[in-house]
């Protein structure tokens, strides 16, 4: 739900009761009054009356709103306000009257008099207290909309410009201003605490990729002499089989780490962009370079390749981080397929596809590029290959998907 | 021949040393900056191999000092940072080659030799191994006199192995020095094993030695016995 719906729906909660409950008031508060008028009136006709009929002995007679007739001596002395339906031949129904009666004596005579006039009628009043807060509700309802929603949008405006330019955000750009400039406190405190949080998620990235470069950098030296040592040992003559194996064990993990901390590296000077360096790459011609580097593994799974690279593809780009993206895609490619399985490989101007045969993926294929990823979780890889593609095609606004389609994964980039 | 290693960590230095010797080199090693100033103003190397993570400045600077003063030496630079731009940049400066740690042994030795046979400190472009001879220049290779008809990654492998006879060399050393890098995404070394074994035959049969032998699980050797 929108903001504005949102106080919208309260407005017309809180104000339809509020004028539900005052046309109630006003009701009571209206046929009160109008009835302690009438009273009044009534009671000055009677005074009025008994004047007249003291100074002229005449009794006046305006049925039904006046009424005086003589009364035999000795009658009670009634005193009586009443609501009586009186019918009227001119609307030819009866209409609700009020009426003060009482008998006086005046001039030794006894008289009944009566003072009459018509009451409103409960239902028409209603009715029309009804059609009145209806109509100002409405009225007010419309204008609060309008209202509400101009200057909601005018309030809001600065907010939803934050919004906007927090969606651009990006953790890895340094820089990142907010540029709203409304002068309400509470945008100001929130874009404040905004970019104190922006500042702060930029500078622990920048930290953390400064962390693994220098860890990875530390990690090379110790990884070296232990690479050494080992080899250095390997030369001893004599050496038995069980020594040999203990050796090449430590060796191989050895050459592990070392491998891993390489492609940390690498991860993150591509994150770093510390590749700016672009010229015009043939792509097709590295393209066959590339698998070539990978025939012997080819011949190796006994694997079909499918050729359809159109010559002379260039691309100006960087050359090193290309040739990392094509040599993992291959990599990938024959790594993960089966004996006498088949390579697909597809290059023009815009696209590189690569698609190969083998299982279908254990993991999910929107994890597929995430780093430490592996296929395979007892498997001598780190995982990182898909994670370097990604962010090779990150940095170079290439897109690239996954589609396991016909028995065959395929990875498509389009530059 | 005279080598200089300009490395900061005195363990790495100890064992390229005890690596380097038998093969005929004269290792010298300097563990700063300004011990590698000194020894570049006072004496003259073949080849000098050169950290660029070194304490107390960078090591792009000492290119510079030892282009002035050992300017004939084969250069050989070793980084820690993988960095494309140390290595693009070392390389204009007037470095001959590069490496990352960390690396193979055998494979520093054969890019030392390597250097040394581009600058023919020893006079020739040949290997001699009993009755196998390789020429460097034209890529060929000589059973008793007969040429050998090698693939060129069996080429590589042969000369990889010659350059480092009676060396225990790694399988992960093999295929890092003719596939390069990347050879990680092999599953196995499966397709070593294969190329070994036409080189074992081709040089059977034109009735050479079998010179390379399996090391447990380790690699290989290459030697006489």
């Amino acid at each position: 739900m929108r903001l504005l719906q949102k106080t919208n729906r309260a407005y017309f909660l809180i104000s339809g009761t509020a004028f539900a409950v005052a046309g109630v008031v006003f009701y009571f508060v209206i046929s009160f009054f109008f009835k302690e008028q009438l009273n009044e009136k009534l009671f000055h006709d009677i005074k009025n009356i008994t004047k007249s009929i003291k100074k002229n002995g005449h009794l006046p007679t305006y049925y039904p709103f006046i009424e005086i007739r003589e009364v035999p001596a000795q009658s009670e002395r009634s005193f009586k306000i009443i609501d009586t339906l009186i019918f009227n031949e001119f609307v030819q129904r009866e209409i609700l009257f009020r009426q003060i009666s009482l008998i006086r004596v005046i001039n030794g005579k006894e008289y009944f008099i009566a003072a009459r006039d018509t009451l409103i009628e409960e239902d028409e009043l209603l009715e029309v207290i009804a059609i009145v807060t209806g109509s100002v509700f409405i009225l007010l309802l419309i204008g609060l909309y309008f209202i509400n929603r101009k200057l909601s949008l005018k309030i809001w405006q600065p907010f939803y410009n934050t919004l906007d330019e927090l969606k651009e955000f990006s953790y890895d750009k340094p820089g990142f201003k907010l540029s709203s400039n409304s002068q309400l406190y509470e945008f100001m405190e929130l874009n404040k605490t905004l970019e104190k949080l922006t500042q702060k998620v930029i500078s622990d990235y920048q930290s953390l990729k400064r962390f693994t470069e220098d860890a990875s950098h530390e990690i090379q030296t110790p990884l070296a002499v232990i690479q050494s040592k080992l080899e250095t040992l390997m030369q001893y003559p004599g050496l038995k089989k069980e020594q040999a194996e203990l050796i090449n064990s430590a060796y191989v993990f050895t050459l592990r780490i070392s491998k891993l901390t390489k492609t940390l590296l690498l991860l993150t000077k591509i994150a770093n962009d510390q590749f700016p360096e672009k010229r015009a790459i043939n792509l097709s011609e590295l393209l066959d370079d590339k698998i070539k580097m990978f025939e012997d593994h080819i011949l190796e799974k006994s694997l079909t390749l499918n050729k359809e690279v159109k010559p002379d593809c260039t691309l100006e780009t960087n050359f090193f981080l290309t040739e990392s993206l094509i040599i993992n895609l291959i990599g990938n490619a024959v790594k993960h397929n089966i004996i006498g399985g088949m390579i697909n490989i597809k290059l023009d101007k815009n696209h590189f596809e690569i698609s190969n045969s083998g299982e279908p993926l254990p993991v999910s294929a929107s994890k597929l590029f995430d780093r430490f990823c592996k296929a395979d979780k007892s498997s001598d890889s780190p995982g990182l290959g898909l994670a370097i593609v990604r962010e090779i095609c990150r940095l170079n606004k290439w897109e690239i998907n996954y589609i396991y389609e016909d028995n065959l994964h395929k990875v498509v980039v389009n530059f | 021949m005279k080598i200089l290693i300009i490395e900061d960590e005195k363990e790495l230095v100890g064992v390229i040393k005890k690596f380097l010797e038998p093969e005929g080199f004269l290792c010298e090693s300097a563990c700063s900056f300004f011990e590698a100033e000194d020894s570049l103003s006072s004496y003259n190397y073949d080849i000098i191999i050169l950290d660029l993570t070194l304490p107390g400045g960078n090591g792009l600077d000492l290119i510079k000092l030892i282009k002035k003063t050992n300017r004939k030496a084969g250069l050989l630079i070793v980084s820690a940072k993988n960095s494309l731009d140390d290595k693009i940049r070392g390389l204009d400066m007037g470095a001959d080659d590069y490496i990352t740690k960390p690396f193979h042994l055998a494979e520093l030795n054969s890019r030392i030799k390597s250097l040394a046979r581009r600058r023919h400190f020893d006079g020739s472009n040949e290997l001699i191994f009993n009755e196998i001879k390789i020429n460097t220049d034209s890529n060929e290779v000589f059973i008793s006199g007969n040429v050998l008809d090698l693939t060129k990654k069996e080429f590589e492998i042969l000369l990889y192995f010659i350059v480092n006879r009676n060396k225990v060399i790694t399988r992960e050393s093999i295929a890092e020095h003719v596939w390069g890098d990347n050879i990680s995404y092999a599953d196995n070394f499966d397709f070593i094993y294969s190329h070994i074994r036409n080189i074992r035959r081709k040089i059977k049969l034109n009735n050479g030695r079998n010179y390379i032998h399996n090391m447990y699980g380790l690699g290989y050797k290459f030697s006489e016995r």
